[in-house]
């Protein structure tokens, strides 16, 4: 490092038009990379704090899988959904869920076709995170159908009823959106992940090791004609992924859109599901980035100027949220309706005021703190402006839900809903069940996409003295 | 990237200012006097008050001003985004934008007589009108004849200047090759793009929504944006192609940049079938007749062929069209692509536009009402669109020689 | 399964030649090296990278896959299967009709089109890729080569194989000095020996494929075969719950109903409703009321509210101005149905000239195909109404005199 850089080698997220900004520090060659990302799942013993973490999180699982147990054999009446409310907290928690596992496509597909280089630090993490996201979410409608013992119902498959499903249906749509999302993210994570399993099969010492990862990294070589056919795919995929992930939570807006319930049925849905999808999507994975990076020494491969620019991305989706919030209330006016009118004066005034006003005070007023670069710049504050976010996003889901059913049309249908301990329970245990695969992952495997951001040094493209020129720029926006 | 980088000469002949400028300006204000001379007359002699003539009118005026938004959009987000491949081609982007203080004087043929209470265009401005119907009643706060003024002055007053505001600075960059302006313009276009997010969407509510004032679709702005990108990324090919046709810009402009080019139109053509998509589907399985009378009309009779080709010709063709890298990658087929979505936005527009004479104006169902002063106004302010991006391409050099960026995107390369 | 056997297990001598293996240090002489083995005229030889090393596919020369196309074509599969699919299962095979949408309904069929359009396309992309790179693959003879585990790490190689037609051990491996390389070394072929996979894993492979079929083989059973056993219950908790439901015995009541009925003798809150006249529109001798009962008001107030409520209640089939003409009657018309009952016009004599509580009874229990609305008007709306029937009656017929003086001047 020449003296020159200094100043950018300390502090990337400096804007400065003239030179771009390096995307990992430390000065690192191809090596170090390696060592710093394999190092991890090949160590012998994890520090107690992991242990610690694990054991948690499989007790929330544990509680999680209890609760779900006493749901198939009571029913669910033991939840607080109730007559007007018939859609309580398990679709607040689908919805949710779904919502925090749109981030990682997002990272790995859309930023990957506005070649966002610096999405190579953070994609891996954030696609596993994502999976994981839908592992829970698809929790929730499978233990909400009653009959758990009969899903295969959902599907076109025959059935003793000899009945086929209701394709005009927007909960089948859900199905079909939600299981290729899943099975679509977990097989381009898969794919992203061979290579780097192959680095720590080559690295691996013990035969257990060698035989679990070369069975998973498929006799991987890194021959230039596979480089050349996975590279083509992965484009591809990429550019399935990017229409896939908008039209999951559009698909899933569709649910409440396609009623006539005043409160849901508005045109904007779709995209406004979307922008907040990847809005509480980024701001999981910032919340979980800036403790793993700080746990696992990864602070010159997720650098500051990768949560900054996260940062920024979650500034734009807030902004893009409260601008269909505004946009919304702006038609319950204008539209006439006053079924319409009552029910968004009912939410901001009504006895879930409280709800409301928590969900915009998250979703819209905390992330403008992210105009402070300071704020944008310090782990900690972005943390905590980051949970506000995750808090927001689930009460937009609960405000939609719960505040449009329950004032029925007619008033003597009018209601309140309370969660029970079950519904509590049930949440939280998800998070448990996300937070045991997520620390699996983060044990057993690269959490940052070594091969990618290999390719994205600047000794990738053979520059070898010239660091910090225009060499990575030309790969990089920021 | 591996290539050596290229260098640029400021006063490259290529890169100065377009010398074919002057004729634009001749020819633009020739087609224009022709067009909307030729479209008033023939809507003079229609006898019905105008009627016909501002319906296409604003169906040609819509369509341009989609395409200076959208070039305005592309130019602030460029910014945002600190983009460095745009570098070559964002002062066509800027000059585009730069036709909206002449866009602002066309809307008068709008604006004026809306604002004095004419209805021949939209039905709210009648006073008697919002007396007697309750709905309108109702939205009087919002859609009156002063707030609609004012609502436009602010609109158009904003768009102009930003526009005019990002160009000077660029050009000013030009001479002095001082990277504060870029840290400049960065610094603007955040709030930049949230002003123009709203101003965007209410222009969309008040041009095109509040044609059927009792209607109301929360995703019009998001629609009318869609097809601003889509028509002004095929505009910036368009200009781009003609500029090197004419032996400017040279090799300055990379089939690189044209694929990306190529990239964002044909991502937006998709958007705008999503979008498009979203509120068909979400009305038409709603099913209200509140929604639906928006709908309905254009299912009927000469509109139900033209829908089904507005779907294919702004989506499905152009989808598998563009969908290659080889389309997007061989300029001449790019072109031809670009131009065939050029009419499919026109298309677009008068789509929205004119079934408001069948239901707002008791214009016979069913019937296109496509006259002779469709083209001609889309010729008349074609003709004053080419005139005011001849100006802006006689007075500046093509390219921003000083950005700081411009190397990168020179280097550029897709993979 | 990069099963790494030290080679000195088995005899080198014995073992063919897999080729050659050079080294590099960086990605510029990988780079140069290969375009020196292109010219040579090499054509089994391959790179091997960490990472995908932009240029290199035309540094040796690697024609542009065709991958797309198989994607393009298998998304195209996806489409058309989806539509198929839905046509078929909800228009043809099994048609119900829902919320009142078409049997082949297009709009609703593109979410699930959109969906198995990606989920084919992905699929096939990401299969046929690891098909045509062969993979997975249990071994690899450069597996052996000791240098070769930097491959994924942060080293270059390049590796010509001795099948190649120009292959000489002695003159290849000159070339490949020649190109700069750190280390060249030669690679035997033990794929005869260590390609087979393990045998216990062959026979889990095997087991695990036959045992799919079981579930697949009762399933099938029983979609082929009937039973007459009762079905299952997995949750009898859930299945016999224990209350009384609608219609069914119960034990803990003398008459053995579940149903409840009310106790002789009394009349819920507010439900006597003595007045004949205002609930009934009877008089004393229980002839139809003429006239209005004592607690409606014959006020404006009460002649508007009429008109409104008979906007929304009466005029879909009487029509606004009560000839029996509205929308509904008209569309019944229209479609020609034979069962119809045309709706009564207001304004034919019989009707004028009964008595108002007539009217009233008519609107509260109905007539002929008209059914009763006195569920969903209450009484007093129902007045307004019979008051808002006589007004529409009077003014069909009305005369100069019925008109205000003040505006008998305006007209002619």
């Amino acid at each position: 490092m020449s003296s020159a850089v200094a100043s950018h080698e300390i502090d990337n997220t400096r804007d400065d038009p003239t030179r771009r900004a390096q995307l990992i520090l430390g000065g690192q060659d191809f090596h170090t990379v390696t060592e710093m990302v394999a190092g991890i799942p090949e160590q012998e013993r994890i520090n107690r704090n992991w242990w610690f973490a694990f054991t948690l999180a499989v007790s929330l699982a544990g509680m999680f899988g209890l609760n779900i147990a006493y749901l198939f054999w009571e029913g669910t009446g033991i939840w607080g959904n109730n007559n007007p409310v018939g859609w309580g907290w398990p679709i607040v928690n689908f919805v949710f869920w779904v919502g925090i596992g749109h981030a990682g496509t997002l990272i790995s597909a859309i930023l990957f076709l506005l070649r966002q280089q610096w999405r190579t630090s953070i994609n891996r993490f954030a696609e596993a995170m994502t999976i994981f996201a839908v592992v829970c979410a698809l929790v929730f409608p499978g233990i909400h159908i009653g009959r758990p013992w009969l899903p295969y119902w959902m599907f076109p498959l025959p059935n003793q009823m000899s009945m086929w499903p209701n394709f005009r249906s927007p909960l089948l749509w859900d199905v079909f959106a939600v299981g290729t999302y899943g099975t679509v993210s977990a097989l381009f994570w898969y794919y992203g992940l061979i290579p780097d399993l192959a680095t720590i099969r080559d690295r691996a010492k013990t035969k257990i090791r060698k035989f679990a990862y070369g069975v998973f990294s498929l006799g991987w070589t890194g021959s230039a004609r596979h480089w050349h056919r996975y590279e083509r795919t992965y484009l591809i995929l990429a550019a399935l992924c990017t229409p896939l992930v908008l039209s999951v939570h559009s698909v899933v807006s569709f649910d409440f859109a396609t009623a006539q319930l005043p409160g849901w049925h508005t045109t904007i849905f779709p995209p406004y599901f979307v922008a907040g999808a990847i809005f509480s999507g980024f701001a999981m994975v910032v919340t979980l980035a800036v403790p793993a990076r700080a746990f696992f020494g990864l602070q010159n491969l997720i650098t500051l100027r990768h949560l900054e620019n996260m940062n920024k991305i979650i500034l734009a989706t807030g902004m893009m949220v409260g601008y269909a919030y505004s946009m919304e209330f702006f038609i319950a006016w204008y539209g006439a309706n006053e079924y319409e009118g009552f029910t968004f004066f009912n939410r901001a005034f009504g006895p879930y005021a409280w709800a409301y006003w928590i969900m915009v005070s998250c979703n819209v007023i905390s992330p403008q703190l992210f105009w402070f670069k300071k704020i944008r710049t310090t782990p900690w504050m972005m943390v905590i402006v980051c949970i506000f976010v995750n808090i927001g996003m689930w009460f937009e889901r609960f405000v939609i839900t719960v505040t449009s059913l329950h004032r029925d049309f007619l008033p003597s249908s009018w209601g309140y809903f309370s969660p029970t301990i079950f519904d509590i329970m049930l949440f939280v245990g998800s998070f448990g069940l996300f937070f045991t695969l997520f620390l699996l992952f983060l044990r057993w495997l690269p959490v940052v996409a070594i091969a990618e951001v290999k390719a994205g040094m600047p000794a990738a493209h053979g520059h070898h003295e010239e660091h910090g020129h225009e060499a990575e720029g030309a790969a990089t926006h920021g | 990237m591996s290539t050596a980088s290229k260098t640029l000469d400021a006063n490259d002949a290529r890169l100065s200012p377009f010398e074919g400028g002057g004729k634009m300006i001749a020819v633009g204000f020739g087609l224009g006097a022709v067009g909307l001379g030729g479209a008033a007359a023939l809507g003079a002699g229609a006898g019905d008050h105008f009627e016909g003539f501002l319906h296409s009118y604003l169906v040609a005026f819509a369509y341009f001003l989609a395409i200076a938004l959208g070039g305005l959009f592309f130019v602030t987000l460029q910014h945002l985004t600190r983009a460095g491949w745009s570098v070559a081609v964002r002062r066509l982007a800027e000059v585009v934008a730069g036709t909206l203080p002449v866009l602002a004087l066309l809307s008068l043929p709008i604006v004026i007589p809306t604002f004095l209470g004419n209805h021949a265009l939209y039905h709210w401005a009648d006073p008697a009108a919002r007396q007697e119907d309750h709905l309108l009643h109702h939205k009087e706060a919002y859609l009156n004849n002063t707030f609609f003024l004012i609502r436009m002055v602010v609109f158009f007053g904003f768009w102009s200047l930003l526009a005019r505001y990002f160009l000077k600075n660029s050009t000013k960059q030009d001479e002095t090759g001082d990277p504060e302006i870029t840290t400049k313009q960065q610094k603007l276009s955040a709030p930049a793009m949230i002003l123009f997010a709203l101003t965007l969407t209410y222009g969309a509510v008040d041009l095109l929504m509040s044609l059927v004032p009792h209607w109301f679709s929360t995703i019009i702005g998001v629609y009318y944006f869609a097809g601003a990108m889509m028509s002004a990324m095929a505009t910036l090919i368009v200009l781009a192609k003609y500029l090197q046709g004419k032996g400017k810009l040279g090799d300055i402009v990379t089939v690189d940049h044209y694929h990306d080019l190529g990239k964002l139109m044909f991502a937006f053509t998709f958007f705008w079938a999503y979008i498009a998509f979203s509120q068909f589907m979400l009305i038409w399985y709603g099913n209200i007749p509140e929604d639906t009378i928006w709908y309905a009309p254009r299912q009927v009779g000469q509109w139900i062929p033209f829908s089904i080709a507005l779907i294919l010709v702004h989506f499905a063709i152009p989808f598998v069209g563009v969908m290659s890298r080889h389309a997007k990658r061989k300029t001449g087929i790019l072109l031809f692509w670009a131009i065939w979505l050029l009419f499919a936005h026109w298309m677009d527009m008068f789509y929205v536009v004119k079934p408001t004479m069948i239901i707002e104006h008791g214009g016979e169902a069913g019937m296109l009402h496509l006259s002779l002063m469709d083209p001609l106004c889309w010729v008349g302010v074609l003709g004053f669109f080419i005139a005011a991006i001849g100006m802006g391409l006689k007075k500046h050099r093509l390219v921003p020689v000083k950005d700081p960026r411009l190397t990168e995107s020179l280097a550029f390369e897709n993979y | 399964m990069a099963d790494h056997r030290p080679v000195d297990s088995v005899d080198p001598n014995n073992l063919p030649e897999y080729g050659l293996l050079a080294q590099y240090e960086d990605v510029t002489s990988l780079k140069q090296a290969c375009e020196q083995v292109r010219d040579a005229g090499y054509s089994k030889w391959d790179a091997h990278s960490p990472f995908p090393v932009h240029g290199i596919d035309a540094a040796i020369g690697i024609r542009p896959t065709r991958l797309p196309l198989l994607i393009f074509g298998a998304g195209a599969t996806g489409t058309t299967v989806a539509v198929l699919m839905q046509w078929w299962m909800n228009a043809f095979d099994y048609p119900f009709l829902i919320s009142g949408k078409p049997l082949w309904s297009l709009p609703a069929n593109i979410p699930v089109a959109f969906e198995l359009t990606v989920l084919f396309a992905a699929l096939t992309g990401i299969f046929a890729t690891l098909g045509r790179n062969l993979l997975p693959r249990h071994h690899h003879p450069l597996f052996n080569n000791e240098r070769f585990a930097r491959a994924t790490d942060d080293k270059f190689f390049i590796a010509i194989e001795a099948k190649d037609g120009r292959y000489d051990a002695t003159r290849t491996r000159e070339l490949l000095e020649s190109t700069g390389a750190v280390a060249v070394d030669s690679v035997p072929d033990d794929s005869k020996i260590n390609a087979s996979l393990p045998k216990p894993l062959v026979y889990f492979i095997v087991a695990s494929f036959l045992a799919g079929f079981v579930p697949l083989g009762i399933a099938a059973r029983a979609w082929f075969t009937k039973s007459a056993e009762p079905r299952i219950h997995l949750n009898p908790n859930m299945d016999f719950q224990q209350k009384f439901k609608t219609q069914s015995p119960n034990p803990l009541f003398a008459d053995g109903r579940s149903m409840r009925p009310d106790i002789d003798g009394t009349v819920a809150e507010g439900w006597l409703r003595q007045d004949d006249a205002y609930y009934r529109g009877l008089d004393a001798d229980a002839n139809w009321l003429v006239g209005f009962p004592q607690q409606v008001e014959v006020s404006q107030g009460t002649m508007a509210r009429g008109q409104e409520r008979f906007d929304i209640y009466c005029s879909p089939c009487h029509g606004t101005a009560g000839y029996g003409d509205g929308p509904v009657a008209r569309r019944a018309a229209e479609l020609k149905q034979a069962k119809w009952v045309t709706p009564s016009s207001l304004h034919q004599d019989y009707l004028r000239t009964q008595p108002e509580g007539k009217l009233f009874n008519t609107i509260s229990h109905g007539i002929r195909n008209m059914p009763g609305y006195g569920h969903a008007i209450p009484e007093s709306d129902r007045w307004a109404i019979v008051m808002y029937i006589r007004a529409l009656q009077r003014s069909q017929l009305a005369t100069t005199s019925d008109v205000p003086d003040s505006e008998r001047a305006k007209l002619r």
